[in-house]
């Protein structure tokens, strides 16, 4: 991915990383989170939602259903908090990790939605033609790929 | 071959071995352990899965990283083990990640 020179996210000392990305690209970010923070308050988009509320149990309905009761509302809260959180800080120059993981989660599940609505397998991408509908799509999904293998790097090497 | 480390070899694979029969545990009603598994899916960075075990869990990269590759080439690897609450708390964190873990009675 084109991003220069620089890296996207440069750590800077502990718990501070340089954003080096384009306005374009702060911009895409912020859409793609504000579109996934209304469809997760859309009961239309809920067979897009299947990878970001997973099965706990394959073969024990109870356990699942135990487990979802338990857990649900917290899962839907702390991706929204993720969402909310990126989109305030969109035009940030420097993030702190608390914020970079944000992103790092808040991206991920976007990537998970676009991924299911793509039905991304295991040969994907495939083959496109340049009027295929879902080119933008495509490039929106492997854009956000780059970002969070980016974030996912900065992040590791400053454990 | 060392003759010595042959013959204890063969020592070794004779011995009588203490062998627990697992029903015993189960007519006794003690609990087995639960395990979590990470299912492998097409979407999810291979660099991303290794971080997330790292970052949930606590692993070494090494050992983050080796679960992370059976998890692609054998699609699941068991990620933790523990009572029932810890297998949830555990499945939950990964969730939260947007890994596609599950938990089951071992």
């Amino acid at each position: 991915m084109a991003f220069g020179l620089r890296r996207p996210f440069q750590p800077k000392g502990p718990d501070r990383f340089a954003v080096n990305i384009g306005a374009r690209e702060r911009a895409v970010v912020k859409a793609v989170c504000e579109d996934l923070l209304g469809a997760l308050e859309d009961p239309a988009a809920e067979p897009l939602l299947r990878r970001v509320y997973p099965v706990a149990h394959v073969t024990d309905a109870t356990i699942d259903a135990a487990y979802q009761e338990m857990v649900h509302s917290d899962l839907v809260t702390s991706r929204r908090q993720a969402l909310e959180r990126i989109i305030a800080s969109t035009e940030e120059k420097e993030l702190d990790r608390e914020q970079l993981e944000s992103w790092m989660i808040g991206l991920n599940t976007v990537r998970l939605v676009l991924g299911t609505r793509l039905d991304v397998g295991e040969d994907s991408p495939p083959e496109l033609e340049p009027d295929d509908p879902d080119l933008p799509a495509w490039a929106v999904y492997e854009f956000l790929g780059g970002m969070v293998d980016a974030i996912v790097r900065s992040s590791a090497e400053t454990l | 071959m060392n003759r010595t480390a042959g013959i204890n070899v063969i020592r070794l694979a004779d011995a009588p071995v203490e062998v627990r029969d697992p029903d015993i545990d189960e007519t006794l009603g003690v609990d087995r352990p639960w395990v979590v598994l990470v299912w492998n899916d097409p979407i999810n960075l291979m660099t991303y899965v290794t971080f997330v075990l790292q970052k949930v869990f606590g692993y070494s990269r090494e050992k983050a990283e080796a679960m992370m590759l059976e998890v692609h080439n054998n699609g699941r690897s068991v990620v933790s083990s523990g009572t029932r609450e810890k297998a949830e708390l555990d499945v939950f964190r990964l969730h939260e990640h947007g890994l596609w873990a599950t938990m089951q009675q071992d």
